[in-house]
Parts: C-alpha cells; sequence; structure tokens
C-alpha cells in the first residue's frame, strides 16, 4: 500500500468540514486511495468488525448488542480508571484515615458525575471531528492559546507522571521490591503495552491492567465497613469534616482533582480518534464513558471504606504513602487485604504512567503534525513513540534520584490539575458548541448548563484554595 | 448479500471499478473477512476526513474570536497564574514546615 508520498499535495491545506461521508464516496475517495497509511488499514479492520457487529448476522439483537460495547468500550472506561490513579488512590486514602465514613464519600461521587459531564463531550468531539483536542485548538483558536493550553498539559502530565512511578515504588515497597526494580518493571510494562503496534491490543492490555483497580473492593470488604453509616453518609452528606479548614479545603480540591483533569480530555478525544469512532458511535461511546465513571466511583468509594478503620483506630497518617497505608492497615484487613490493597496502589501507578504518556504524545504529535497513532509502526511515528517512552523514562528516572523534590510534587499535582482544569474547560466548550465542526452533536443547553456548572465550580474551588492558602485565619483553620 | 460470501475475492473489482456500486463495496466490507490489501474496501470502511491523507491536507480554519471570548480567555489565563503562585506559595510552606 502506498505511503503519503505526495508531498506537494499534502501542502495544500484547504478547510476541512466534518463529514459522515464514506471515503470512498468522496470527491477525493481515488485521490486518497494512493496515499493509504498502515494507520489507516488498521482502523478500518477496526471499523469492519464494528460494522460486522452492528450487521449482526445471525446473532440475536441481545448479543449483537454487547458485541458492539466490547468492541466499542475503552477510551472511557481507560480514562476513568486511569484517573483513578497513584496520587488520586492516596487522597482517597487520605479521605477515609483522616475523615472516615462521612461527607467525602458523597462528594467523591459527585466528582464522578462532574467528570461524567466534561468526557462525554470529548466523546462527541472526537466522533465527529476526528481530531484530538489539542489539534482542534490550534487550529480554532491559532498558536498562541494552543501553546498555553500545552504548556499547561505537559506540565501537569509530567508531574502526574512522576507521582505514578512514586505510587508504582510505594506499592511494590510493601512486597520488599527495590525501586530500581520496580520502576525498571513499570517501564518495560510500558513499552511492552506500545510494542505491538497496534490501537486495538494497546487497548484491551490496558483495559485487562485497568480492571484490577478492583482490588480495592475485596479490601474494603475486609475492613468490614459499617453499611448503615455508608447510607447515612449517602443520604446526608455526613457527619461534616472537622478540624483544620485550610487542610479540609486542600482536601477537597484534591479530591476534584483525583477526578477532572487536564490531561483526561486530550486521553480521551485522541483515544476516541485512534480507535475510530464515528458519529454513528457517539451512543455506545457515551455508555463507555458511563461505565467508565461508575466503575471508577465504586473502586474511588471502596478506597475510602478500606482505609476507614484507621480513622477508628485514630492512626495519624499525615506521612503515608501506598505501603505505608497497606502496612498500617494489616492489622485491621488481615495481610491478605493489605496485600490487595498494595497491589491496587501499583495496579493505579502502571496504568496511568501508559494513559499520561500516551496522552503526552498524542498532544505532541498533534501539535507538530507528525503520525501520532498507536496503529503506526515505529518507523512511521518515531517521534511519538519517542515521546511516549521518554517521558515515561524522565519520570521514572527523577522517582530514582536521591533528593529529587517529589514531595513538592505530590503535593502540587492534584492542585495543579484542578487550577489548570478551567481554561481548559472554556476551550472545550467553546469546541463543542462550534456549530460549524460539530452540527448536530453540539451540546444542548443542558448539557451546556452541567459544563458551565462544572467550570465554575472548579473556578470557585481553586478561589476557596487559593483565599485558604493566602488569609489562613479567614475560614478560622 | 450472500451471508459469509466473500465479494472481495471476486475479480469484479479489478475487471470493472466503475461498475461497482457503493453499496456492493459496503456489502463487501461486511463479508467473512475484508481484503484490506484493495483501498477501496478500506476506504469504504472509514469517514472520508478519517483517513490520514485528508486529514493531513485539510485542517479547520480559525474561528473569529469575539471580544467577550478572547476577555474570557485571558481572564482564565491570569487565573492559572495567579493561582499557580499560589500553589507554589502553598507547598513552600508545606515544605518547610514540615522539614
Amino acid at each position: 500500500m502506498a505511503g503519503l508520498t505526495d508531498k506537494t499535495e499534502m501542502r495544500a491545506y484547504q478547510p476541512a468540514q466534518p463529514t459522515t461521508e464514506s471515503a470512498a464516496a468522496s470527491p477525493a475517495g481515488q485521490q486518497l486511495a494512493g496515499l493509504l497509511t498502515h494507520e489507516d488499514l488498521d482502523r478500518a479492520q477496526d471499523r469492519w468488525r464494528v460494522a460486522r457487529a452492528r450487521w449482526g448476522g445471525r446473532r440475536s439483537a441481545p448479543l449483537r448488542s454487547l458485541s458492539l460495547i466490547w468492541l466499542l468500550v475503552g477510551p472511557g472506561v481507560l480514562v476513568f480508571l486511569g484517573e483513578n490513579d497513584a496520587p488520586s488512590m492516596l487522597s482517597y486514602s487520605a479521605i477515609g484515615t483522616r475523615y472516615g465514613i462521612g461527607f467525602f464519600l458523597p462528594f467523591v461521587v459527585l466528582t464522578f458525575v462532574m467528570g461524567f459531564v466534561v468526557q462525554e463531550m470529548t466523546v462527541r468531539l472526537g466522533a465527529v471531528t476526528h481530531r484530538g483536542h489539542a489539534e482542534l485548538i490550534f487550529d480554532r483558536f491559532g498558536k498562541f492559546w494552543g501553546l498555553f493550553s500545552m504548556a499547561d498539559l505537559m506540565l501537569g502530565n509530567f508531574l502526574t507522571l512522576v507521582t505514578e512511578f512514586i505510587g508504582v515504588r510505594a506499592g511494590l515497597s510493601f512486597f520488599g521490591v527495590r525501586p530500581g526494580v520496580a520502576v525498571g518493571g513499570a517501564l518495560l510494562l510500558v513499552l511492552g503495552a506500545i510494542a505491538t503496534g497496534r490501537y486495538w491490543t494497546w487497548e484491551r492490555i490496558t483495559l485487562g491492567l485497568a480492571i484490577f483497580n478492583g482490588l480495592f473492593i475485596p479490601a474494603a470488604l475486609l475492613a468490614h465497613p459499617n453499611w448503615q453509616a455508608v447510607g447515612r453518609a449517602f443520604l446526608t452528606w455526613s457527619p461534616l469534616p472537622q478540624g483544620n479548614r485550610p487542610e479540609i479545603a486542600l482536601l477537597l480540591l484534591s479530591v476534584v482533582g483525583a477526578t477532572v483533569t487536564p490531561w483526561m480530555l486530550f486521553f480521551q478525544q485522541s483515544a476516541v480518534v485512534d480507535k475510530g469512532m464515528q458519529p454513528r458511535d457517539i451512543t455506545a461511546g457515551q455508555l463507555d464513558t458511563l461505565l467508565g465513571t461508575v466503575l471508577a466511583a465504586v473502586f474511588a468509594v471502596a478506597t475510602v471504606l478500606a482505609t476507614a478503620p484507621l480513622f477508628r483506630h485514630g492512626i495519624n497518617a499525615a506521612d503515608f504513602q501506598g505501603a505505608e497505608f497497606a502496612q498500617a492497615l494489616q492489622p485491621w484487613i488481615g495481610h491478605v487485604g493489605a496485600m490487595l490493597f498494595a497491589l491496587g496502589i501499583l495496579e493505579a501507578g502502571l496504568v496511568a504512567a501508559i494513559a499520561i504518556s500516551t496522552s503526552s504524545a498524542y498532544a505532541f504529535g498533534e501539535v507538530f503534525g507528525t503520525a501520532h497513532s498507536l496503529n503506526r509502526p515505529l518507523r512511521e511515528a518515531w517521534p511519538f513513540y519517542l515521546i511516549l517512552v521518554g517521558s515515561a523514562c524522565v519520570a521514572a528516572g527523577l522517582v530514582l534520584v536521591p533528593h529529587a523534590p517529589l514531595e513538592f510534587i505530590v503535593l502540587t499535582v492534584n492542585v495543579i490539575a484542578v487550577l489548570a482544569m478551567p481554561p481548559a474547560l472554556a476551550f472545550l466548550l467553546l469546541l463543542v458548541n462550534d456549530r460549524d465542526l460539530m452540527g448536530e452533536h453540539a451540546n444542548s443547553f443542558w448539557q451546556n448548563f452541567a459544563g458551565i456548572t462544572v467550570t465554575v465550580l472548579l473556578v470557585c474551588a481553586g478561589l476557596g484554595f487559593g483565599i485558604a492558602t493566602v488569609f489562613p485565619g479567614i475560614l478560622g483553620g | 448479500m450472500k451471508k459469509g460470501s466473500n465479494l472481495l475475492n471476486r475479480d469484479h473489482f479489478k475487471k470493472d471499478r466503475a461498475r461497482d456500486s457503493q453499496q456492493e463495496i459496503e456489502a463487501a466490507a461486511l463479508s467473512a473477512r475484508p481484503d484490506l490489501k484493495h483501498p477501496q474496501v478500506v476506504l469504504s470502511l472509514l469517514e472520508a476526513d478519517q483517513v490520514v491523507a485528508e486529514k493531513q491536507r485539510t485542517r479547520f480554519g480559525r474561528r473569529p474570536l469575539s471580544f467577550r471570548v478572547r476577555l474570557m480567555l485571558w481572564g482564565l489565563r491570569v487565573y492559572v497564574i495567579i493561582m499557580l503562585v499560589i500553589v507554589a506559595i502553598s507547598v513552600f510552606r508545606a515544605v518547610r514546615g514540615g522539614g
């Protein structure tokens, strides 16, 4: 199959219009036939499977739906289980340890509702425009705003990536694995996932790993939570957290940052594009996002419940990382429970490391116009893979550097994510309301209402944090 | 279309492509195993602006930004910068306090 050889033709940029027209029937169909890439072939094969599942043949309707969901599920589940990452799970653990079962349980679920509102928009954007988020921002708003948004993304992604490797190191330290071996093993896994040169395989491997986020459920069950208190917390949003109010404000912000972050927008939209989703797949994409939201919310709540015994027994967990939580929990949830908890932290770091490094690579490729697909072989998309592996290697290396400012990074990562989110949401809302791009798939009144509410809440949360920091006395802390 | 048949194995693509209707190509795409060596089959499975070459050839143009939109974007940018300074202060205090 011919590659992209006609450079003269490539330079003649023309304004695009999203279209649902088949490429074979388009005016440029004959011309495109000679320019197909490996990426197109792999994507066509994925589309063929989806078309077959939709068509169904002899299969019954429920079987056909299941088959379709199996094929189209992926970006939504991955983005939410990826965001249940090491710093997020540590934030949920901190909640369980400091405040037990109470206000924070429904609050955590609320943040996931906010996450769904935001991520669902990226599904529509990706499926309709077939462009990644970074590419759309550069195209529609220009280089000036695009570079700002990339700077936010790259800074946030790098810091988050470092914390993922801290999580991997902390999770494996429970089993006595040395930091170098733990971090090196995680890097090998990132390499292994992309080695297949196929989006579909990468997605299934990462999904397979991500499902181990569910290890927090047996850990929670072993903690024997008081289900009446859990029910009361969800119904009444109480008891309210008591104590140092600036610290509570920081924790609230860090819980929001554990669920709604810029990398998620960029990652899911790019993954939807790489998966080859089309406007007719939007409902399946929304279901995928909903499934991811529900799973991640359940696992997050399970983490709070698993660590609640530390609150009941008055354990001070101010300086705990992953392994310390697991060790401290051992007397109450047993060795198996503690082991599951440590493995959960390890998984959280691993999956997020894969997803976040991929998110950076997608954004880089979209902005610089280089090949950016997991369906491309290394020789065709080496800058994409270089960024993916390079960012993971630098972050992993930093974790092993003695006296590196890891404490600084852990403290700031979720907060920076929340603070960078309002501008990212503004671009998202502008794009998804752009009828030239989205046509009938543009936001409805209620989708805008929900999106704007989330943005305003995030700005208020950030301002509250700022006030609590600059004027600590104002909140009575 | 006959179930399980593979229209793409027939020679008619090579003999007279012009005669093939879009429906035939799409039906072929749903056959047991599509011949992805045939560009028309690949193209029939993808939307026009999903093909890499088409995406590289075309770009969505800049959208005009109204004064209100620009004001909002600048406001949010200033917000991020101020908040990052506050985060730096907060972390500096936390690290110094902890150390």
